[in-house]
């Protein structure tokens, strides 16, 4: 095998490497970021019914 | 009572609620002879093929599905009947139950491979090995106990969840490859060449150290297995 | 945990060795003299992927005995997390060695000890989710995924050693350049690669820690909105 074709399957071999990783991480910010957001906005739920219930919350 | 005690008295129970029933064991004896013949359309391409080299593959393959089976319908009949949750509300050692389990299904096991060990020699076994039957025994032996004790701790698990017959098959096949490799070189070395003791010696010690590994884990986990 | 470096400088610091581990590996290395030739420079990421993702499913090991130990749910957090980015990187292992496989051998699969070892970790690996989806109650859940956690970490090591040195009639293991016979300059980039790899880990586990942190939150108050 002939380095040219050599360096096809090395190339291709990082490239998933790269892909799968820089994609996992993008993934997982915008999970944190959508969550975080989630919360906030419960937590705004929850403290909106607090007085309505006459409880203390939990 | 004590520890021995209760392992027999439980173990006992097992044993006379099977043989009164005998649905088990019958299912995994047609079973495994079921298999035996469809291993031999499934490898018969050509005309008087030689299947020495795959008999080990053969007979434990069919073990291990057989084992599958047996440890889903024991276990599903202990949870239909709610005769854990008895077993449980009395003082017994978790770990008690988990060795007189695991002592049924071996010999739940052990009968069935008494029926289907000649069949298969029988079907598929080319040279006589009247002289290695001990070494074979003691392959059976040591590979049986390593299926019956990850299988009865893994049934234990799987019985407490939602799709109890379909996980079990899941968790348990990858975590019962290194052994299935063990015992099948083993096999397969003594009925097609008659392996002395030294050839087969690393496939046994690494059966037994196996058994060792995982008896000790299932020990260490029983009482999270089987939760409350 | 380690409060004292943050997440993004761990990225940063996985980030900048690993680009150095790669630019050693291809600049710096010498090509190597045996048949595989130019594909062994897969060898300088394969191999520390494959390393971390065992460094991973080891975390995930002690996570479930401290779990077992504790009942405390965030090593049932860190349990879910390493593994799931172990099996990730295994599955990167697989593509990668295969890859390799095709250049080097030929063909893509082989059941060679390694390549098999780790498509037996995704089997298992895969089945600890399974069991996972299937257990309603949490505490339970948590507590079957632990014990599960621990089998299967024991059983890795067992199946390696299984596939190399028992089936009947194997071909002797072809992959060498990854033995302890490494020149100095084929092991610098590598160490490199592999530093770069297990901070990378780190970095995702506890960026991963944070979204299941969130998500147990998130659920929380869902329940104490609608319960």
């Amino acid at each position: 095998m002939t380095i040219a074709e050599g360096a096809k399957f090395v190339a291709a071999a990082y490239a998933i490497i790269l892909a799968v990783l820089v994609i996992y991480y993008f993934m997982s910010a915008r999970r944190v970021n959508t969550l975080k957001r989630d919360v906030e906005l419960l937590e705004q739920e929850v403290q909106r019914r607090q007085p309505a219930a006459g409880e203390s919350g939990d | 009572m004590s520890g021995w005690r209760q392992f027999m008295a439980i173990l006992r129970k097992d044993l006379i609620r099977e043989l009164r029933t005998r649905e088990m064991i019958i299912s995994m004896i047609l079973f495994v002879l079921l298999a035996m013949v469809i291993f031999h359309y499934a490898f018969a391409v050509k005309e008087d093929v030689d299947l020495t080299y795959f008999t080990g593959g053969m007979l434990w393959v069919t073990f291990i599905f057989a084992m599958l089976l047996g440890l889903n319908r024991s276990f599903a009949q202990e949870k239909d009947e709610r005769c854990l949750d008895g077993l449980l509300l009395c003082p017994v050692d978790r770990v008690t139950i988990f060795f007189a389990k695991t002592a049924g299904n071996l010999i739940f096991l052990l009968i069935i491979q008494v029926v289907a060990v000649p069949v298969f020699t029988l079907f598929f076994v080319q040279r006589g090995y009247g002289a290695d039957i001990v070494l074979f025994v003691v392959v059976l032996l040591l590979a049986d106990m390593g299926i019956c004790a990850l299988g009865t701790l893994l049934a234990t698990i799987s019985m407490n969840t939602r799709s109890r017959d379909l996980l079990l098959p899941i968790i348990f096949l990858p975590l019962i490859v290194p052994l299935l490799i063990a015992a099948t070189a083993a096999t397969t070395t003594i009925f097609a060449t008659g392996a002395s003791f030294g050839a087969t010696a690393t496939r046994l010690l690494f059966l037994l150290g196996f058994d060792a590994v995982f008896m000790v884990a299932a020990y260490g986990t029983y009482d999270f297995a089987i939760g409350e | 945990m380690k409060k004292l470096v943050s997440a993004p400088v761990l990225f940063a610091a996985a980030g900048v060795l690993l680009v150095t581990g790669l630019l050693l590996a291809f600049l710096y290395s010498p090509i190597d003299a045996s048949t595989m030739g130019y594909s062994q420079k897969i060898f300088y990421y394969h191999a520390p992927i494959a390393e971390t993702a065992l460094l991973a499913f080891g975390i995930s090991f002690v996570a479930a005995i401290m779990y077992l130990r504790s009942q405390n749910d965030k090593w049932d957090r860190l349990g879910v997390v390493s593994i799931r980015l172990g099996l990730l990187f295994s599955i990167l292992v697989m593509a990668t060695g295969m890859i390799w496989g095709k250049a080097a051998w030929g063909t893509w699969w082989d059941w060679e000890p390694r390549l098999t070892t780790f498509l037996l970790v995704c089997f298992l690996y895969t089945a600890y989710f399974v069991l996972r989806s299937v257990v309603e109650e949490e505490q339970r859940r948590a507590t079957f995924a632990a014990v599960f956690a621990i089998i299967a970490f024991i059983d890795v090591p067992i199946t390696f050693f299984a596939t190399r040195f028992l089936p009947a009639g194997m071909h002797p293991t072809v992959i060498t350049a990854s033995g302890t016979g490494m020149p100095g300059s084929m092991f610098f980039p590598f160490f490199i690669s592999m530093i770069g790899m297990t901070l990378l880990l780190v970095a995702l586990i506890r960026r991963d820690l944070v979204v299941e942190e969130l998500r147990d939150r998130v659920a929380d108050l869902k329940h104490s909105i609608g319960g």
